[in-house]
């Protein structure tokens, strides 16, 4: 009797320091749960000068000290291709644009289009005039010029070679831009109507006409292979701050410095000062911990746990941890709005069909949906509560929607306003009596997004409502969503750029081809549009249209609005982004669009 | 003669063989829910054109014995295809199969130079202190997880700071001497092959000891003790050589797990070796990829089994007697 007494004694003191160090957890969490936001102080914006006839590009930042290496690291199994015209992932993107500048890119501050490898450009109506640097080169030594403009654009990109996921973006009507030679400096673009998005295209890179031409000449089957991982690093001919020197399969990728680089500090030194760049090739999230604790990386997205860790070591060790804010991810509830049928059977249970289509319902979800506590319990305090569609750090958020907390008793009240009541046990019922019950879906093995379901499920049971949450795999999902659409209600995720809301056109676009929640399959392409459907098609096609920055603004303003009234896609949260660097190295400004290193050729080590 | 006709018997043998496990391996992963272009499908960027394209590439748009079929005359003509990337499969493999070769050689080699020497020592000492220590060693050996050990193992150097962090080679590797490249390669080295060195000699140094128990136990052992034969004769030359004839077939299953073996310890310690490769195959379903891997496999383990035959064949006449039938 008495052992028994002694286990369950022990037993209870165990727990309690299991229920004591659970909550001193979360608090720690909650404290580091906002690693402030540093103010940075941005260098002015580079501009261009000429020295002996050639027009470099000169950085304004602070002049550092040449020399060095910085290793980073890229988690997978490495890059698939060198060639930037074929990549179809990340990690192989970010590898060859290293290698190739674009003729524009993007401030890391502001988000303005600004030139790079182009000197300037200028605007008339449909009319894209670039002027080129003279005297820059490549690596090889010869000239940039504008054959070298004309044949990627014209033979590369707008022939459909490799990736055509640029070409894709810009086609209007089914009608493409054309590009022209004006003299050896200058080159003209023309889009059939005006169209803003253009711009930012520019920012693909340029392929060296002399060593890509034969490429192209033997074929598109031929080019996918071209310059792939097994080319010979000496037959690389580039024009970025940084050269491919070695690839090691599976190990890593080594980058040296372009000596003849045509951005130059303020005491008119060529850049690049690092020697090297290294990104190591490594499997997965712990080892990529491990590698920046025993010292063989600089620079690492911290995530999770792994945050309070590192910022509690911060003082004293040789690292500096930079919160860049909420990332462009975004994890959003969406119902099943179509009220069509399929060979007389319709998608969508006419029961259910009346609750989604009600605005109210989808308000009352909206509102008891508990984000805050989403945000500490699932993604370790490190997201942003999110209630638009455009994510929290684009140029182009609304910023006049204010966001709000959970709210059950108006949610309550919005559905009483429909009809909706409860019976003596709770239960949510319609005006005919229905018990409120559909299925809730998300891909298994997303353990993120299975998480958010049980809580979602919580929060909407709480109102009465039933809830079968049902995580299916990836695919038959994907076919639910976009084939049968026999669903009622979906948690899922998209990625969209900051820069340029014209990208989610086809999630948005009445008979867009991920319209999700109202999706219209080609039978159906001429049915009935919902009126504020009618808007957003109306916006997304004025916004693309308008080339002034706050004519777009209002535009997008107003779907974003649209979106946060009407409720189709209910926004949860954004994930932020944490980054630990070496505070060896100078002139790291992160900015929430750039990231860390997005000024490689001005960074340097002390 | 009689063996060379043994030989060609088992090699005709194993063409069936090696269909239907191609078969069976080729419609699973085809028929897993595996979309290779799921990610594409939900992504706002991709147009419905590119959709297309890819899938004919894949040659995803033809029905899946059909598929098959132009898997298996490329690979009968010895063309492994390209990966889902573009990329030839064999230059993939031949990267990656010299660093999991060298992984596993350096294993096996230290394996049974330690372990057939102690598994003798401990049936010639039984029951004697230092048996039971190896017995209580091999116990923990054979009872720890790889994966776990590597995990402890990586954690071990990062505290110390005396092994690197998983990988093969230093980032200044190709900058070295070659003293300084053997040396690299060795610190590297020192932790996967420590980890697959503590399980595998356990297995092994056991079997060695059993083997010898049941040889010592053996009337032909008593017959020579009785002879007055001194105690190396009876145990090197009549006990040794019978209790080593089943460590000959298990010769062969280390064959076949020369490049399949290590594949977890390969991914804890982010070993450049096929591993890695094939894990990413298989999450990805690159169909061409999987397929050579899994081939491989089956072949390498028909070929360990078939050598261990032969060397059975060549060191036991009673083998012998009965493959003249």
């Amino acid at each position: 009797m008495k052992r028994v007494v002694y286990i369950v004694l022990i037993v209870l003191v165990l727990s309690a320091a299991c229920v004591r160090r659970d909550q001193a957890s979360l608090d720690h969490e909650k404290g580091y749960s906002s690693v402030a936001q540093q103010e940075i102080v941005f260098p002015a914006r580079a501009k261009t000068v000429s020295v002996d006839g050639v027009d470099f590009l000169q950085s304004q930042a602070p002049v550092g000290k040449f020399g060095g290496t910085l290793t980073t690291s890229i988690i997978g199994e490495g890059p698939k291709t060198f060639n930037p015209f074929n990549t179809k992932d990340a990690t192989s993107s970010t590898l060859s644009e290293l290698m190739y500048d674009g003729l524009v890119t993007t401030d890391a501050q502001t988000g303005d289009t600004i030139p790079k490898l182009a000197r300037g450009f200028e605007i008339h109506g449909n009319d894209y005039i670039i002027y080129l640097r003279r005297g820059i080169k490549w690596s090889d030594g010869a000239p940039i010029t504008a054959d070298d403009v004309v044949f990627t654009w014209k033979n590369i990109i707008l022939d459909g070679f490799g990736n055509t996921s640029t070409r894709d973006s810009i086609v209007v009507d089914g009608k493409l831009p054309v590009v022209r030679k004006i003299d050896d400096y200058t080159v003209v673009f023309t889009t059939p109507q005006p169209f803003a998005p253009f711009l930012r295209s520019l920012a693909a890179p340029i392929a060296p006409k002399h060593v890509f031409e034969p490429a192209v000449n033997k074929g598109k089957e031929y080019f996918e292979t071209f310059f792939s991982t097994n080319a010979n690093p000496k037959d690389f001919v580039t024009s970025g701050a940084f050269k491919i020197a070695r690839y090691v399969p599976a190990q890593r990728v080594v980058y040296e410095r372009n000596p003849d680089y045509y951005v130059i500090n303020t005491e008119n030194q060529k850049l690049p000062y690092l020697d090297k760049v290294v990104y190591m090739i490594v499997g997965d999230l712990n080892n990529e911990v491990l590698k920046f604790e025993g010292k063989e990386i600089d620079l690492i997205n911290l995530k999770g746990a792994n945050v309070a860790r590192f910022k509690k070591r911060e003082r004293g060790g040789d690292f500096v941890v930079y919160n860049l804010g909420a990332d462009t991810g975004t994890l959003y509830l969406s119902m099943n709005l179509n009220n069509r049928t399929n060979d007389g059977k319709p998608y969508v249970n006419p029961v259910k069909q009346a609750w989604f289509q009600d605005k109210n319902f989808r308000q009352a979800v909206d509102l008891a949906l508990d984000r805050q506590n989403m945000i500490f319990n699932i993604a370790n305090g490190l997201a942003e509560p999110l209630f638009t569609p455009e994510s929290l750090n684009s140029i182009y958020l609304n910023k006049d929607l204010p966001s709000y907390e959970r709210d059950e008793e108006k949610s309550r009240e919005l559905l009483r306003a429909s009809g909706f009541s409860w019976d003596d046990k709770g239960r949510l019922v319609d005006r005919q009596g229905n018990r409120v019950e559909f299925d809730l879906y998300t891909n298994a093995g997303n353990t993120e997004r299975e998480a958010i379901g049980v809580m979602v499920k919580q929060d909407l049971e709480d109102l009465g409502m039933k809830v079968n949450f049902k995580p299916v795999e990836f695919n038959s999902l994907v076919n639910k969503l976009v084939g049968t659409l026999d669903w009622d209600m979906v948690i899922m995720g998209l990625t969209g750029s900051p820069l340029e809301p014209n990208g989610g056109k086809n999630v948005w676009l009445s008979d867009g081809t991920l319209h999700l929640f109202n999706m219209r399959p080609e039978k159906d392409k001429n049915s009935k549009r919902l009126d504020w459907e009618v808007r957003l098609d109306e916006l997304f096609r004025r916004g693309a249209l308008a080339t002034n920055f706050n004519d777009r603004k209002r535009c997008y303003d107003e779907y974003q609005a649209i979106v946060y009234e009407q409720k189709p896609m209910i926004y949860i949260y954004s994930p932020i982004r944490i980054f630990a660097i070496r505070n060896k190295f100078g002139n790291i400004f992160p900015s929430p669009l750039g990231g860390i290193i997005y000024n490689l050729e001005e960074i340097f080590c002390k | 003669m009689q063996i060379v006709f043994y030989i060609l018997k088992r090699i005709l043998q194993t063409v069936p063989l090696l269909v239907i496990v191609s078969l069976l391996s080729f419609f699973i992963i085809r028929l897993s829910p595996v979309d290779p272009l799921a990610d594409l499908r939900l992504n706002p960027s991709v147009s419905k054109e590119t959709l297309a394209r890819e899938t004919q590439r894949l040659g995803l748009d033809k029905p899946i014995i059909v598929q098959y079929a132009k898997w298996a005359l490329s690979f009968a003509r010895g063309d492994l295809g390209v990966t889902s990337n573009g990329e030839r499969v064999s230059v993939k493999l031949k990267e990656r199969i010299p660093n999991t070769l060298l992984l596993t050689v350096v294993v096996i080699f230290l394996t049974w130079v330690v372990g057939v020497p102690l598994g003798i020592a401990a049936a010639v000492n039984w029951k004697s202190n230092f048996d039971r220590l190896l017995t209580i060693l091999t116990s923990i050996g054979m009872a720890i997880p790889s994966f776990f050990f590597a995990v402890l193992l990586l954690i071990f150097a990062v505290k110390t700071g005396w092994f690197p962090v998983g990988g093969l080679t230093s980032a200044n590797f190709h900058g070295m001497n070659f003293f300084q490249k053997v040396w690299d390669i060795t610190h590297h080295l020192v932790l996967p092959v420590t980890v697959l060195f503590t399980i595998s000699l356990a297995g092994l140094q056991r079997q060695m000891r059993a083997n010898m128990l049941d040889v010592l136990e053996s009337d032909y052992v008593k017959f020579a003790r009785a002879k007055g034969l001194s105690e190396f004769q009876v145990i090197y030359k009549h006990a040794l050589r019978n209790a080593l004839n089943p460590m000959i077939t298990l010769l062969g299953f280390e064959f076949a797990g020369l490049l399949s073996g290590a594949a977890l310890t390969e991914y804890v310690f982010q070993y450049p070796g096929l591993g890695r490769l094939i894990l990413e195959a298989v999450l990805r379903s690159d169909i061409n990829l999987v397929m050579a891997s899994l081939m491989i496999g089956a072949v390498m383990l028909i070929v360990g089994n078939l050598i261990a035959d032969i060397l059975l064949l060549l060191t036991d006449p009673r083998i012998r007697a009965g493959a003249n039938v």
